[in-house]
């Protein structure tokens, strides 16, 4: 027989702490994994904000005579296709990944949330609406879908963001609905509403602060996605302006190194899957880890 | 299985109206993207005339051009045309490739049906195994070891994990072609060589996702009293798994695998591009950049009918493994 | 003697550039070809060819009735002889006993209906500007075609062996099938999948071909086509990067074959704009252009250095003597404060359609810099380039295919009221000189005057020309009588009919 225990989280329920001891209370208990993790995030943050002053040559300088030169005292990271220096381009390129990849999943993350609380709160005609227009969103390609943007508009970082962001929010409202669905069933949402609490305030100061950690989470991982995004548009021309280019097109311009095992396509790659695999670590060593509902794209 | 024939019969009855319930937001859905298909793709520069001439396009033969093709006509009326045919079935005519868009697409439907079906075939148990392992044996060295070979798989952009496959499996090794031909009459081991790369890359990208969806879940059931109580009578830990807690994860477990599934269709614009595979996906593409409205919408119209498919599949699933679900 | 071609068939050595063996063809054998490009868009129809697979697709399949020699001048196919006295009018006589696919012989009818269909707009012929200058084109004898032109022309003949103008069946209009004279039969085509060509046994030339089969496939990434040329699922590609050159000439096996032809990427500077229309701007620009470093890293020396004019020093009019335009940041630097420049911020539009010019851009972007002025690269997707970019903006970039004749490239690029005057450049002397060299008797005056147009190009055009770029074809060595006809790679798409295999 199968018992029917309601699905729920049960770090949701604890009192909230003060952010100080949160933090180290936190940290003391990161398994090893999460302290890596946390130490490839913080260092891949820290170069995408000071990468380019970091940069020993200009991004667009054609500074070596060869091309996919290995490493050396004056490139460390030997050259690119035409000669450019890797570490420097390398460093400005985690500039725009980084930076893309944290805006666009800070706004698809908050879209998401926001959305997923107005579905929550309001009658049920706007859940379906909004539903709706998720799913319309959700079953269009993501990659056609940048492609057709890009040849209406024209490539800007702005586009950039905001197709990133459009691809995942989908994703972020299934999951903050599901949460926040079952949140509003709970007893002391229902007693606010029986207190006559207004929908916004039951939204923002009920719902909302329950469903938090596990939207972080998720916050993560849409992080991680639209990394991996930017690298498969990248594949199809899309992208940062050149000389400018992020961590993916890095990877795509000197694909043609790939058989010498050239320094200038190892690097990028490795930076991607270093961010990556470090923001996911991080994300897993999370307290109340067991329990998150996630989706997909 | 434990359950007796009322409850399963029950399990039909609530199934059968979900999908009844879905049927009329399905259709919403679809003259949504169908709407949203056109209002973008209205957007985009030159149409399908002058994309054909290419850099000999004089205006006197663009315009020859856009009167055969229909395009001289207000934009609006092409829409509701196109949507009068969809109603009985006819999703028209292409403007570039000179045949119906029937059948365009039944020339790469079939090819992306069996990519796709290949890859659920692997990724699927593969992703099971992983994430029941794993929880199983959570935050042992195996969990750790099966993590990181999880995350490893998606950490690298797809278009290299597959040029870095064909470099060691098809030029250095020779043991796989590097292009995947779809021809008929060809044999099973040749059709398995053929598919063998393209299906590994796309398992690696949606693997992960799944496994540790199916972790997660495994692992929020194995908590439960009822585990607890089931190994106390005795019962061995694999039956516990299998018929007691995978049931109860079964929902956001089969939601992850569709969402995962629908990728397998749109998203392998990059795998059928790099193993030159006559897919749906990079037809699409092929449609956005000849600007063939018909083709493209048509392509839209099947990526959001799977989406929506496999979303009611994961539903129906979870309805008919878990009893608890059906009052909903 | 307008005419030409007195010159027979040559019956069955290949005449063509590298790879000749001194050993007989051998019969038999199939092979498979990708090509680069692959769509929706793939014809069987002639004058509907978009891209180089169009092009190696209807070589095979039709006739034309001239062909290329390895020097671009034209040779007889279809028409034994094709003469003209005033270069007006043309007088073609078609070789007898040749069949179409379906065992039809050939007719005159075929031919009139096949040039003078380019001008029906339903057609949407690609090279419809060129055959407007077809007055009139009549059966004149049991198997005799009179062309005649608007204005004399001594290029005809080479400008009948271009694929577009391709012999098709009279009344041809459906294209689903290909029924032409070519030495291929088409078994089976799929649009963006692939085509399958079987030797066509009554093929009019004796011998030929000598392949049993093709199969032509589209592999539009570069990466993908060299990897399956390497793991020796084809045997034959086409468009080749220069950086993976290195990686086909490491494989026992493979071998690269370069042809250096007139293709190029050119900066464009319209001449309609500020400031680009500034004559001190435009020579900044042009000595901003380190042709050294764009042909060693760019294109791995695989390319000649170009003079900003649009002759290749292969073509019989290449004028030498013209100094060479040296990178020179300096004088870029005093162009640019003459015409009040220094320091302005300027976008340049660049897109993989245009091949190399994102790239280009990146490198004029800076040494533009260094001279003092701030170019903005706007890389813009190759989707809908020609349409919407090319040529629509100050600062952009276009690229160029080889054309067979000096005449023709000048008079589609270059000419005052040229569809593809790139830059909008007007000049009257120029014009004059294109008109006065197309009627020319004399050789020598006619050098003379072809000299004079690249003078002005290089001197005043708003186009900067770096480099023409080589096309590279890579190949598997049991694939023999591959050569080089230097109007595009696939041996000027021609190579079905010239090839074999020894496997």
């Amino acid at each position: 027989m199968t018992p029917t225990v309601p699905l729920r989280e049960e770090s949701m329920l604890k009192p909230a702490s003060t952010a100080a001891s949160r933090v180290r209370h936190w940290l003391s208990g990161l398994p090893t994994s999460g302290r890596v993790g946390l130490a490839l995030v913080v260092l891949w943050l820290v170069l995408g904000a000071a990468g380019p002053l970091l940069a020993p040559y200009d991004v667009g300088a054609f500074v070596s005579p060869e091309v996919f030169d290995s490493m050396s005292a004056q490139h460390w990271l030997g050259s690119d296709y035409l000669g450019r220096d890797v570490l420097s381009r390398l460093l400005s390129g985690a500039q725009y990944t980084v930076g893309l990849a944290l805006a666009s999943a800070l706004l698809a993350s908050a879209t998401g949330a926001g959305l997923a609380l107005t579905a929550t709160v309001c009658p049920r005609w706007v859940d379906e609406v909004i539903s709706r227009f998720m799913d319309t969103l959700i079953s269009i390609p993501s990659k056609v879908f940048a492609l057709v943007l890009v040849a209406a508009f024209g490539s800007s970082l702005t586009l950039l963001l905001l197709i990133a962001a459009a691809t995942y929010t989908p994703g972020a409202f299934r999951i903050a609905r599901a949460l926040a669905i079952n949140l509003n069933q709970m007893d002391y949402v229902q007693v606010a509403y029986a207190r006559g609490e207004g929908r916004l305030y039951i939204a923002a100061a009920e719902i909302m602060p329950n469903m938090i950690h596990p939207v972080l989470a998720d916050f993560g991982l849409r992080f991680v996605f639209i990394v991996l995004l930017l690298s498969g548009l990248s594949f199809l021309g899309l992208g940062v302006q050149p000389p400018n280019a992020d961590l993916g097109s890095l990877v795509r311009e000197n694909i043609s190194g790939l058989g010498d095992g050239a320094l200038a396509i190892l690097a990028p790659a490795m930076a991607i899957a270093t961010l990556t695999i470090g923001v996911n670590l991080l994300i897993d060593a999370l307290p109340g880890r067991g329990r998150r509902i996630t989706g997909g794209r | 299985m434990a359950h007796g024939s009322p409850r399963n019969r029950s399990g039909i009855a609530a199934a059968g109206r979900l999908i009844l319930r879905r049927l009329g937001s399905a259709l919403l859905t679809l003259l949504l993207v169908s709407l949203v298909v056109f209002t973008i793709s209205a957007l985009l520069p030159g149409d399908a005339a002058e994309e054909t001439l290419g850099q000999s396009a004089t205006p006197e033969a663009v315009a020859a051009l856009r009167h055969q093709m229909g395009l001289d006509q207000p934009a609006h009326l092409r829409y509701v045309r196109w949507l009068g045919g969809m109603i009985k079935g006819d999703p028209g005519q292409s403007l570039v490739a000179n045949m119906p868009v029937g059948q365009v697409i039944a020339g790469r439907l079939p090819n992306s049906l069996t990519l796709a079906g290949l890859t659920a075939a692997v990724a699927i148990p593969l992703a099971l195994a992983i994430g029941i392992l794993s929880a199983l044996y959570r935050d042992t060295g195996l969990d750790r070891a099966l993590n990181l070979m999880t995350l490893g798989m998606v950490a690298v952009p797809e278009f290299l994990v597959a040029t870095i496959a064909v470099l060691v499996f098809s030029v250095t090794l020779r043991w796989l072609p590097s292009i995947t031909v779809v021809r008929e009459g060809i044999g099973w081991a040749e059709m398995l060589r053929g598919y063998a790369m393209p299906v590994m890359t796309l398992a690696c990208v949606t693997v992960a996702q799944m496994a540790r969806m199916t972790r997660a879940a495994v692992i929020d059931q194995l908590s439960r009293p009822y585990v607890e109580m089931a190994l106390l009578k005795g019962l061995s830990p694999s039956r516990v798994v299998l018929v007691h807690v995978l049931p109860n994860a079964v929902a956001p477990i089969v939601n992850a695998m569709a969402l995962s599934l629908s990728y397998l269709l749109g998203g392998a614009v990059i795998v059928e591009t790099i193993f030159n595979y006559p897919g749906i996906a990079s037809l699409m593409v092929n449609a956005v950049t000849s600007r063939d409205m018909p083709l493209l919408q048509a392509c839209a119209m099947i990526f959001c009918v799977a989406y929506l498919l496999l979303m009611l599949a994961a539903d129906v699933c979870a309805i008919l493994a878990n009893p608890r679900l059906r009052g909903q | 003697m307008g005419g030409m071609l007195a010159a027979g068939l040559t019956a069955g050595g290949p005449a063509f550039g590298a790879g000749q063996d001194p050993a007989l063809p051998q019969r038999g054998g199939r092979i498979r070809v990708a090509g680069m490009s692959s769509s929706t868009a793939d014809t069987l129809d002639p004058a509907k060819g978009a891209l180089s697979t169009d092009y190696a697709r209807h070589y095979m399949f039709y006739s034309g009735l001239t062909r290329y020699r390895a020097d671009l001048s034209a040779e007889p196919a279809l028409a034994e002889t094709l003469e003209s006295d005033d270069r007006i009018l043309w007088r073609a006589v078609l070789r007898t006993g040749v069949t179409f696919h379906d065992g039809k012989p050939l007719s005159p009818q075929d031919v009139v209906y096949s040039l003078m269909r380019h001008q029906d707009p339903a057609t949407a012929s690609k090279v419809r500007t060129i055959a407007d200058q077809f007055r009139r084109v009549t059966v004149s004898g049991s198997n005799e075609v009179t062309i005649e032109l608007t204005g004399p022309n001594a290029d005809l003949p080479a400008i009948l062996a271009d694929s577009h103008f391709l012999i098709v069946q009279d009344g041809t209009a459906d294209f689903r099938q290909a029924i032409g004279t070519g030495p291929y039969r088409c078994t089976s085509f799929q649009p963006g999948i692939a085509t399958i060509a079987a030797r066509n046994e009554n093929y009019w030339v004796e011998g030929r071909p000598y392949l049993d089969g093709i199969e032509l496939l589209g592999i539009p990434d570069e990466v993908s086509r060299v990897n399956a040329l390497l793991s020796g699922d084809v045997h034959l590609v086409n468009a080749v990067n220069p950086r993976s050159a290195r990686r086909i000439e490491a494989s026992l096996g493979h071998r690269v074959l370069e042809t250096k032809s007139g293709l190029y990427t050119n900066l464009i500077m319209r001449q309609d704009a500020l400031p680009t229309r500034d004559p001190d701007f435009v020579l900044a620009m042009k000595f901003l252009f380190n042709r050294e470093l764009v042909r060693r890293t760019l294109y791995r020396n695989y390319a000649t250095i170009a003079n900003d004019q649009p002759i290749p020093p292969g073509s019989p009019y290449y004028l030498a003597d013209l100094p060479q335009r040296p990178y020179d940041p300096d004088r870029a630097g005093f162009h640019l404060r003459k015409a009040g420049l220094a320091g302005a911020r300027l976008p340049v539009y660049a897109s993989p359609a245009a091949d190399g010019s994102v790239d280009m851009a990146s490198m004029l972007q800076e040494f533009a810099a260094q001279a003092g002025l701030h170019l903005a690269v706007n890389r813009v997707p190759a989707d809908g380039y020609w349409s919407t970019h090319w040529m629509k903006h100050p600062l952009g970039f276009g690229n160029t295919n080889p054309r067979p004749t000096a005449d023709m490239l000048f008079s589609l690029f270059y000419k005052s009221d040229a569809p593809w005057n790139e830059s909008g450049w007007r000049n009257e002397q120029f014009d004059q000189l294109l008109l006065a060299a197309r009627g020319e008797r004399d050789e020598a005056r006619r050098r003379q005057m072809y000299g004079d147009m690249q003078v002005l190009v290089h001197d005043h055009c708003g186009v900067g020309i770096p480099v023409f770029i080589s096309s590279l074809d890579g190949y598997d060595q049991r694939l023999k009588g591959l050569g080089s006809i230097p109007i595009g790679g696939l041996m000027g798409y021609s190579f079905a009919e010239h090839v074999w295999w020894e496997g």
